[in-house]
C-alpha cells in the first residue's frame, strides 16, 4: 500500500503560468474521419426535403416558357371565368375596323349599364365584356380540358396522407417521396399537367361538348361574366344586327354608321354561343339575348307563374272542405227550422 | 386563290355543319380585306336544326361564268382549284389583250 500524501486543492488547479490544454478538442477534429460516409445511394438518388420549384408554379406538361403554353392557360381561365361566350369567325378584319368596332360595343354595354344603375342593379358586367381574337387550336385544345377534365379545386388538407414538403411545418428530416420537379407526377394536378391533358384527349375521343363543328378558322369571342340578356341584346345589335335585334339608327348613333366600323361588321360572322357551358346556335342566342327585363325579368315571371299555381292548389284543396261543411251547415239549419217548425205546431195540434 | 375576277359569292350553309360549314367557312376567310367594296357577299347561315341540308357556294366570275360548287364533296382546296382554273384563263386572256 502507498503512503497517503495529503493534497491540497491549490495543487489540483492548473497554475497560471501552465497553458491549459484541451486534449479532448484537440483530438474532436480528428475524430470526424471515422465517422462511416454515407451509403453511396443515399449521396447520389436522396433528395433534401426542399421543393425544387414554387408552389404557384408546378410543372406542366409543355414547357411552361412557350407561348401556347401561357396562352393555353389563359384561354382556360377565360372558358371558366365567363358564363356567355359569342364565338365569331372574323374574315380578314382590317386594325382600324377592330377599333372601331371595340369602340361602339364598348359605347353599347356602357349604355346598358349606366341603365340598370339607374334600376339599382350595379353589376358593371359591360366593364368586363371583351372581344378577343384567339388561336383557334390552342382555344379547342382548351376547351377540351375544361369541358373534360375535372380539377376537383377543392383545398387538400395539409398532411393528411404525405408530408407536403412546402408546408412550414414538415421536419426537415422527414423522408420526401418525390420532390423533384417532374411532370409524370401523379400528384400535380393542374390544367397544363400531364394528367389533365391525358384525360381530355381520351375523353373527347367519345364526349362532345357540342362546338367542336365551330372551332375552326380564324375566331374571335366576345366575352361575359355573368349571363345579361340586356347586355347580350346590346351586343348583338352592334356585331350581328337582325330583324328581332336591331342595328341602333343613324340618328342615336352616328358612329355606328361610319363606313369603318360596317365593313368590319359585315366581315364578322356570330356562329353560335357558348352559354353556361351548353353550345347555343344562332337562334339560340338570339333566344337568349331577347328575354325580356333579363334575369330579373324571368325570375319575376317564375315567381308569378308559382304564385298562381299556389293559389290553385289551395283553393282546390279548400273547396272539398269548403262545400262540405256549406252543406253540414246548411243541413243544421234546415233541420233546426223543421224542428222549431215541429214545435211551433205541436202545441197547435195538442 | 385569285379573287380578282370574282363578282359574286352566294353561299348557304350551317356552321354546325362539320364538313360543309367549314369549307364555306374557309372560303370566306380566303377573300381578302375590301372583298364587300368589289364583289357582291350574300351569306346566309342556318340554325343547328338545320345542319344535315345541303349547302350551296355559288360563284360569278367577271366574264358571267358561273359556278355550282358541291360543298357535300368538295373540300377548299378542291375549290381553291377550280376557282384559280377559271380565273388563269381570264387573266391570260387580258394580258393578251394588252389591258
Amino acid at each position: 500500500m502507498p503512503p497517503r500524501i495529503p493534497l491540497q486543492p491549490q495543487q489540483l488547479r492548473p497554475s497560471s503560468s501552465t497553458q491549459y490544454v484541451c486534449r479532448q478538442c484537440r483530438n474532436a477534429s480528428v475524430a470526424s474521419a471515422t465517422t462511416p460516409a454515407p451509403p453511396l445511394d443515399q449521396t447520389i438518388h436522396a433528395a433534401a426535403p426542399i421543393a425544387r420549384y414554387p408552389p404557384t408554379q408546378p410543372p406542366s406538361y409543355k414547357p411552361a416558357e412557350f407561348r401556347k403554353t401561357q396562352l393555353h392557360r389563359q384561354y382556360q381561365s377565360l372558358l371558366r371565368s365567363s358564363q356567355l361566350m359569342l364565338v365569331f369567325q372574323h374574315n380578314n378584319l382590317k386594325s382600324t375596323e377592330w377599333m372601331g368596332i371595340r369602340r361602339e360595343l364598348a359605347v353599347a354595354l356602357r349604355k346598358v349599364d349606366e341603365e340598370l344603375a339607374q334600376k339599382g342593379i350595379e353589376d358593371l358586367v359591360g366593364n368586363d365584356a371583351k372581344l378577343q381574337v384567339v388561336q383557334t387550336g390552342i382555344f379547342a385544345s382548351a376547351l377540351k380540358v375544361v369541358e373534360f377534365w375535372d380539377p376537383h379545386f377543392a383545398p387538400t388538407i395539409p398532411g393528411a396522407d404525405a408530408p407536403d414538403a412546402t408546408d412550414p411545418k414538415t421536419a426537415s428530416s422527414a423522408v420526401m417521396s418525390d420532390i423533384k420537379p417532374s411532370k409524370d407526377d401523379k400528384k400535380i394536378a393542374h390544367g397544363l399537367s400531364k394528367q389533365a391533358h391525358h384525360i381530355a384527349v381520351h375523353r373527347a375521343k367519345f364526349m362532345r361538348h357540342g362546338l367542336e363543328p365551330l372551332i375552326s378558322g380564324p375566331l374571335a369571342l366576345l366575352t361575359l361574366p355573368t349571363v345579361s340578356p340586356q347586355h347580350l341584346k346590346a351586343a348583338l345589335s352592334i356585331l350581328s344586327p337582325s330583324k328581332e335585334i336591331p342595328a341602333p339608327k343613324r340618328k342615336t348613333n352616328p358612329g355606328y354608321h361610319e363606313p369603318a366600323v360596317q365593313n368590319g361588321i359585315q366581315k364578322l360572322m356570330l356562329l353560335g354561343a357558348r352559354i353556361e357551358g351548353k353550345a347555343f346556335d344562332l337562334e339560340g342566342t338570339k333566344w337568349v339575348g331577347g328575354i325580356e327585363g333579363g334575369m330579373e325579368g324571368l325570375r319575376g315571371q317564375m315567381v308569378a307563374m308559382l304564385q298562381s299555381l299556389g293559389a290553385g292548389v289551395t283553393n282546390t284543396l279548400e273547396a272539398a272542405s269548403k262545400s262540405l261543411y256549406l252543406t253540414v251547415e246548411g243541413r243544421r239549419t234546415m233541420l233546426e227550422d223543421e224542428g222549431k217548425g215541429e214545435s211551433e205546431k205541436k202545441p197547435e195540434g195538442s | 386563290m385569285h379573287t380578282k375576277y370574282l363578282t359574286a359569292i352566294k353561299t348557304t350553309f350551317s356552321p354546325f355543319n362539320a364538313r360543309s360549314g367549314k369549307t364555306a367557312r374557309n372560303f370566306l376567310a380566303l377573300l381578302p380585306p375590301n372583298a364587300r367594296s368589289t364583289m357582291a357577299i350574300d351569306v346566309k347561315m342556318l340554325p343547328k336544326t338545320k345542319a344535315g341540308e345541303t349547302a350551296t357556294l355559288e360563284l360569278k366570275f367577271k366574264d358571267g361564268k358561273e359556278m355550282n360548287l358541291d360543298l357535300s364533296k368538295m373540300k377548299i382546296r378542291d375549290i381553291q382549284v377550280e376557282v384559280d382554273r377559271h380565273s388563269r384563263m381570264l387573266r391570260r386572256a387580258e394580258d393578251l389583250s394588252g389591258n
